[in-house]
């Protein structure tokens, strides 16, 4: 019967891919930009400027202190009144990229903040500039502390994409909503739902531990 | 004060909060001339020399170096601090880069020195501090003498005009202090100026020709080393010199 069940969502493969292809393209980019856009809000959140610090800060806590449906409904209807047509796909992923950012510039502050002072006064000492200092001496050994929570980040932040269903995007999360009207067992569809996600972030999340134990032995090995 | 010196100190203070941990320095250090700073801990040896390369900013009086006065508008700092060398107490290598990376780094980003050229200098100067077998480890591979010797190789690799050395052997097990202090006799030898934290005696004798005491963030006494360490003029000074020579 189960077997009778799956039968009959077979006619909605399609549309099945084509909302994982929405989640997985929708995540991909706002990932790509988030990253990008959260390295350098770290950066500059824990450069030497108080006020670039103290408004970046304040950013990051409004958007992780707000709740993600929220965000994106007020990016999708508020700012057309303010004259700015978005269409969905856009607009999901402005809401995302700056989730993903929000989160990300923390994990990278708290990052470079553990590198030891010491480090960037020998940087300072031999006349490296500010950039050099960065790019040189401070990120790499940064990462460290970085990529295992960066990579989990990106776990929920895939997940958190499913919200943007609520804007009408195709998505995984909206096929399982429009499925579920057309067939008996409500159940079944979002269980494949769910398992379509599990797919895409279970290599995440074997990545992250992965990771977490590499940094782990480094973190012994390298020590001063 | 008329002449000027390589590192110039004129009435200068400097505050950490309330507290005043530089108290109206006044010295000047000659080219080639070796100095050696002593003094309890606290008494501001350290602030004193990180003041010359800037990692300390001074509240007022005017520090000039090699003929630049810090703090000036028209003083860049970044550029100065390439011609001064600083050798930290805790090393502070790069963990993640190479001996050689190590050495090279400065002077490939900052002097833009072709990469071969660098990379023969800095074997050159591997080989110099003893180390011509240890290019490629990491710091994490090396002794706490190897990585402090890779530390004053990383500053001569810049050809430095001035090198400052912050308490170079404290962090280090005794065996491993004379292949040290072996290094830093080549390079006062050389004629590098210096300015030295230490309680080694021995060195000081060796290289310095002169010797100063700081206690609570003055210079309570200066001399030639012979003079403070065998005939120290002042009671703080004697009563310091009895603490560290009585064992």
């Amino acid at each position: 019967m189960i077997w009778q069940q799956l039968q009959s969502l077979a006619g909605s493969y399609p549309l099945a891919l084509r909302g994982l292809g929405m989640t997985v393209v929708l995540s991909l980019i706002s990932l790509v930009l988030g990253t990008l856009l959260g390295f350098g809000l770290g950066i500059l959140r824990t450069g030497g400027n108080r006020l670039i610090s103290a408004a970046i800060g304040a950013w990051v806590d409004l958007i992780r202190g707000t709740p993600f449906l929220v965000q994106i409904f007020l990016i999708f209807f508020i700012l057309p009144e303010l004259g700015i047509e978005l269409d969905a796909f856009t607009a999901g992923i402005i809401a995302l990229t700056n989730l993903a950012a929000c989160f990300i510039c923390e994990i990278v502050a708290a990052g470079i903040r553990s590198v030891p002072t010491g480090q960037v006064e020998a940087a300072l000492a031999s006349g490296l500039s500010r950039w050099q200092r960065m790019r040189q001496v401070v990120l790499p050994q940064a990462m460290r502390i970085v990529l295992p929570p960066l990579v989990g980040q990106y776990v929920l932040l895939i997940k958190d994409s499913s919200v943007v269903s609520a804007i009408g995007l195709t998505d995984l999360t909206r096929v399982g909503w429009l499925v579920v009207q057309r067939v008996p067992n409500g159940l079944l569809v979002f269980f494949l739902v769910g398992l379509g996600y599990f797919i895409v972030c279970y290599p995440l999340i074997m990545l992250a531990r992965r990771l977490e134990q590499r940094m782990g032995a480094a973190h012994g090995e390298v020590q001063l | 004060m008329t002449k000027t010196g390589m590192i110039d100190f004129r009435g200068v203070n400097k505050w950490f909060g309330a507290l005043n941990v530089l108290r109206d320095i006044t010295l000047s250090v000659e080219p080639r001339e070796v100095v050696v700073v002593c003094g309890p801990s606290g008494s501001g040896k350290s602030t004193l020399i990180r003041c010359i390369n800037g990692l300390e900013t001074i509240r007022d009086g005017d520090l000039v170096v090699d003929g630049q006065r810090l703090g000036d508008p028209a003083t860049n700092m970044t550029r100065l601090r390439t011609e001064i060398g600083f050798v930290f107490q805790s090393f502070n290598l790069y963990p993640h880069k190479t001996a050689l990376e190590n050495v090279t780094l400065a002077p490939i980003h900052v002097r833009k020195i072709p990469r071969t050229e660098a990379e023969q200098a800095g074997r050159e100067l591997l080989a110099k501090v003893g180390l011509a077998d240890k290019v490629d480890a990491y710091p994490a591979q090396l002794s706490g003498g190897q990585q402090q010797r890779v530390a004053i190789a990383r500053c001569l690799g810049m050809r430095p005009k001035i090198m400052l050395f912050d308490e170079p052997t404290s962090a280090l097990d005794p065996e491993m202090i004379s292949e040290v202090l072996d290094v830093m006799v080549a390079v006062a030898e050389e004629g590098m100026t210096m300015m030295v934290v230490t309680h080694e005696m021995g060195f000081a004798r060796k290289v310095a020709q002169r010797a100063v005491f700081m206690d609570a963030g003055a210079i309570v006494e200066s001399g030639t080393p012979e003079e403070f360490f065998s005939a120290p003029k002042t009671d703080r000074s004697r009563a310091f010199l009895s603490k560290i020579l009585r064992h």
